[in-house]
């Protein structure tokens, strides 16, 4: 029994030391991403013999590992290899946060999936610029059907220059919630500007009622805030110079401006928004315990679940007085992109076209309640909130992006931290502004000498 | 011992040393060369920038915060875990507590058994300002203005992480510290009993002196667990909010996963490094010159 | 006369002495268990119950939750923990099983060295490695497995567990391996043959610290494995914190679920934990 064991134990020995043995002659100091290089998973298929049937194998990584979104990827995923035999689609996950981690980790490597969630914007261009991502430009103009089947407008948020990178799978827009039966009982109507905007957070805040619901324990969620109020204040083309990281600088005093705004909403904001997550904010204002919440429209399935009977409507973000452009939207469509090292380029094209294409963005749109770029998706939808919804986005000319997603990470996290010191009133706006300033131009620095290698 | 083929020893020695080498050292010393180089994940690109990383880490705002969180975190564990943990100790294995000593023992080592992230997502609640444990019991005594944010307060919410850890892992101290008692020869109290002496000085004179090794040794980890610091923030603030309760374990990943600055992420990691290694070093120093 | 009243006086004290000890030790008992008691009421808690009352009892025993996070990814996390520990585990005892035996049996050139070496890696932390070892996993196409943990998990639990078996050889008498050489073993068969089996005690201690540690670890974990498939449970659990929602009732289940192993495991080993974690005084 012993000797049995121990022969085992010399087994699983021998075994490690062969993988010393392998792992040693492997150049380790190879950083250099090897395209030619094919990875092992992918390999699965063709290391069986001629006989089997050979499948091209297609990694695909999103970030929405919820359900039943999750679940309508795999089925929409499942559909698809059923009509292309040839076809085997890997798909992986994580959330959000994690994702924006492993995504990062994984781009540059031998593993990086062959088609990928990434938000568009400063996200995606760094692996643009570091060529990681195919550039889809020709494929797309060429296909005149390819291209009348979505929204211009939205797949446009994909862009660089001329150049196409991704194609957007679901849209979105953050609006202003607001509780019907609260501004009802009274008497409190929708506010366009600013100031009236202040006075309904007055109103509502005299009768003892939480005026806005916020959770910003995450972080994420104040930059919706300053980026919705920067596009009114600031100048649109110091903006979009200041998201590039190679002219970020930050100094337009209107940033300055735009925290101070920001500030006065802070008393009608619930108690302790750092302590709270996103999630539990949505909660109170779901259960009536706010008036209003500024929100996601891809948060509507979550609300309808949360308390299927509310009775609340939207609004766009309060119009402030100043040198941006108040008709930009905040959001931006999220979508996929595809890794230049994919081994398939041409199916993995051909499944995105289909993935992010109007047939399965109607059963997208009725199954989870998202949009995705095709046109004429919500023909024959009857909930009326998702068409107020399609509606705003279906106009939109132009959208801002998430301020977060579209600044250099570092900046980003400059940025969030401020806002984040600011809400708890840790920090002036004129200092949060310095960090931030100061942040910019490392980056720039960073961003320079990485050009210049 | 034994002499046989001049190669036998090596099969047994080979693997574990050869593990250990590729997969501990060699990846530590990697690290100080790339403390030296600004890299990222995902481009090729290596470049030399000299001091440069280090500069930047000494010279971040952020610095001082993490000097300071991670010392609070040292401080505050050695007074709790170690002092108040050997103090229960110390009581459990008096004779006056009674048949119920293993099962206090126990209950109190419970939380050391749980992981970390399930702690830290635990008392993320326990913390929550509206659902949390500690503002409904406030509440629910009509305390009401004695609520906080807890962690969302910038204040507090890495005093609120320590004592998260207090709650975790005073009990792991106060079991070693009674294995440590259990293990003093019977003689030596029975004879400070003769002499008279009480239980409070029997404690102290005798006791205290006879564990002294074990006490330092429970020192020596709770202080380099303080430097390591990783999991309880990650999961809890994530070094939120602002940049307050940030550690060096949590600035050192964000910068090599979510800023992609690898070689920032490296030189904090050699901070680290030599903070835990001096304090071993100093472990061992202690424990040959034989002053313990 | 008088002793027996200093007697009694004296029995009186203690006795409210033993009272006030015991108080004590409620009082911690209650801080321990608070939290935890909150964590199995509000687990069997619809959301909306959570969060009108989270000191309520709940209405109705929603045992669901557990079903859900059990469905929701926990029973793959658990599988994956079991396959990441069980592996991690043998090979730790093997290899430093087999260290500890040629540094304890053999006069070896440069013994003191190689001990010397192994040990200082119980020195350095898991942080100081982190950036390289990701970097050469993927070099190694090891990124996203479970080796990219498993072969992490031996290197760093080596050298404490080669401390402990060290130990525990040196104090083995050698006549008895001395007998089986003149009976013609070789050394591999003295090994297991006289050592492993004396040796169980320590193994088993070994084993239990090594899987403390492996169960719960998350630094490594959650860096090196992307992929949900093989997520173990303390990065499977952070994942029920959804970005957009999370259900939280279920997330508080999933704590309890991926708590009850090593808890069952102290209780019924306790012997070889608390062996294991004394000799080595090295936290998890």
């Amino acid at each position: 029994m012993t000797k049995k064991i121990g022969r085992s134990l010399l087994g699983l020995l021998l075994i490690i030391v062969m993988i010393f043995m392998t792992a040693c002659s492997t150049p380790n100091n190879n950083d250099v991403p090897d395209g030619e290089v094919t990875n092992g998973e992918a390999n699965d298929g063709e290391d069986n013999d001629g006989q089997v049937e050979e499948k091209k194998v297609i990694k695909l990584f999103h970030r929405f590992p919820d359900e039943p979104f999750n679940s309508f990827i795999e089925e929409t995923v499942a559909q698809y290899e059923a009509d292309h035999p040839d076809i085997d689609i890997v798909i992986s996950s994580a959330q959000n946060q994690p994702y924006k981690e492993k995504i990062k980790v994984v781009v540059g490597s031998n593993e990086c999936p062959d088609v990928f969630f990434s938000w568009s914007g400063e996200f995606s261009e760094r692996f643009l610029r570091e060529g990681l991502i195919m550039n889809l430009t020709d494929a797309f103009n060429n296909d005149s059907e390819w291209k009348n089947s979505l929204l211009e407008a939205q797949v446009n948020e994909y862009r660089k220059g001329d150049v196409l990178y991704g194609i957007p799978f679901r849209l979105d827009a953050k609006m202003m919630f607001y509780n019907i039966d609260i501004f009802n009982e009274n008497n409190l109507e929708v506010p366009d500007t600013w100031d009236e905007f202040i006075e309904v957070c007055e109103a509502l805040k005299a009768k003892d009622i939480t005026p806005i619901a916020y959770g910003n324990k995450n972080q994420w969620p104040s930059s919706h805030y300053i980026g919705s109020i920067n596009q009114m204040l600031v100048n649109n083309e110091i903006r979009l110079k200041d998201l590039d990281p190679a002219t970020g600088e930050f100094t337009d005093p209107n940033y300055v401006k735009a925290l101070e705004y920001y500030q006065q909403l802070i008393p009608y904001f619930n108690e302790a928004v750092n302590g709270i997550p996103h999630d539990m904010a949505r909660n109170n204002f779901a259960q009536g315990k706010a008036g209003m919440f500024f929100a996601e429209l891809v948060e509507i399935p979550y609300l309808a679940d949360e308390n299927p009977d509310m009775n609340y409507g939207m609004f766009g973000f309060p119009l402030i007085e100043g040198e941006g452009d108040p008709t930009l939207l905040t959001g931006s469509p999220e979508g996929f992109v595809i890794s230049s090292k994919t081994k398939y380029p041409e199916e993995s094209i051909e499944f995105l076209k289909y993935f992010t294409g109007p047939e399965v963005g109607k059963k997208e749109v009725q199954q989870v309640g998202w949009f995705n770029a095709g046109v004429g998706i919500v023909d024959g939808l009857n909930d009326q909130k998702l068409l107020e919804a399609y509606e705003v986005i279906k106009n939109a000319k132009t959208m801002a992006g998430w301020f977060d997603a579209s600044l250099y990470s570092t900046i980003a996290n400059e940025y969030l931290t401020a806002v984040s010191d600011l809400t708890n009133g840790d920090i002036t706006p004129e200092d949060a502004m310095k960090k931030i300033q100061k942040a910019a131009k490392e980056a720039q620095e960073t961003y320079q000498s990485g050009a210049n290698e | 011992m034994m002499k046989r083929k001049k190669f036998v020893p090596y099969y047994y020695i080979i693997p574990g040393l050869l593990m250990v080498l590729f997969f501990v050292y060699i990846p530590v010393i990697s690290n100080f060369v790339y403390s030296f180089f600004r890299l990222s994940s995902y481009s090729a690109g290596k470049v030399f920038v000299g001091f440069d990383n280090y500069i930047k880490l000494f010279t971040s705002d952020i610095f001082p915060i993490m000097i300071k969180n991670n010392t609070m975190y040292a401080v505050i564990s050695l007074i709790v875990q170690v002092g108040f943990g050997t103090i229960i100790a110390l009581l459990l294995e008096s004779k006056l507590t009674g048949r119920l000593r293993n099962v206090y023992r126990n209950i109190y080592f419970l939380p050391a058994l749980i992981s970390l992230t399930a702690v830290g997502l635990l008392f993320t609640f326990v913390y929550s300002p509206q659902v949390g444990l500690l503002n409904s019991l406030i509440r629910s005594v009509g305390l009401e203005n004695l609520t906080q944010s807890w962690l969302g307060d910038s204040k507090i919410a890495i005093y609120c992480i320590i004592a998260m850890s207090q709650w975790q892992f005073t009990g792991y101290i106060t079991l070693l510290m009674v294995v440590a008692i259990q293990n003093i020869p019977k003689d030596y109290l029975e004879a400070a009993a003769i002499d008279g002496a009480g239980p409070i000085k029997r404690a102290i004179h005798i006791m205290i002196p006879l564990v002294k090794e074990q006490l330092l040794v429970c020192s020596i980890i709770t202080i380099i667990g303080a430097f390591k610091l990783f999991t309880e923030v990650y999961s809890t603030t994530s070094g939120g909010p602002g940049n307050s309760s940030q550690v060096l374990g949590v600035f050192l990943y964000q910068n090599a996963f979510l800023h992609d600055k690898m070689g920032l992420a490296a030189a904090t990691g050699v901070l680290i490094f030599v903070v835990t290694v001096t304090i071993s070093i100093i472990q061992i120093i202690v424990t040959k010159s034989g002053k313990v | 006369m008088l002793s027996n009243a200093v007697h009694i006086k004296k029995t009186r004290k203690q006795g409210i002495l033993k009272l006030l000890l015991n108080l004590f030790f409620i009082v911690l008992v209650i801080s321990i268990f608070l939290p935890i008691i909150w964590l199995l009421i509000n687990s069997l808690k619809s959301n909306n119950e959570l969060f009108n009352n989270s000191l309520a009892l709940p209405e109705k025993l929603l045992f669901s939750n557990y079903v859900e996070a059990w469905g929701k990814g926990l029973f793959a996390y658990f599988k994956n923990s079991l396959i990441v520990s069980s592996i991690s585990l043998i090979l730790i005892i093997t290899i430093s099983a087999l260290l500890a035996y040629g540094i304890t049996r053999f006069n070896v050139k440069g013994k003191n060295i190689i001990f010397i070496i192994v040990l200082g890696g119980m020195a350095l932390s898991e942080q100081v490695a982190l950036v390289p070892l990701y970097k050469m996993l993927q070099t190694l196409n090891l990124y996203n497995t479970y080796f990219a943990v498993i072969l992490p998990y031996i290197a760093f639990r080596i050298p404490f567990t080669v401390f402990l078996m060290r130990a525990y050889f040196l104090s083995i008498p050698k006549e008895l391996e001395e007998a089986a050489y003149i009976d013609g073993y070789n050394s591999f068969q003295i090994f297991y043959k006289i050592i492993v089996p004396i040796s169980k005690p320590i193994f088993a201690s070994c084993a239990i610290v090594n899987l403390n540690f492996v169960w719960n670890e998350f630094l490594f974990a959650n860096v090196f494995l992307e992929d949900k498939k093989i997520m173990t449970i303390p990065i499977g659990l952070m994942t029920f914190q959804g970005d957009m929602r999370a259900n939280y009732t279920v997330l508080l289940a999933g704590i309890v679920i991926a708590s009850i192993p090593m808890i069952l495991i102290f209780l019924l080993m306790q012997k070889q934990f608390i062996r294991g974690l004394t000799a080595g005084s090295v936290k998890g």
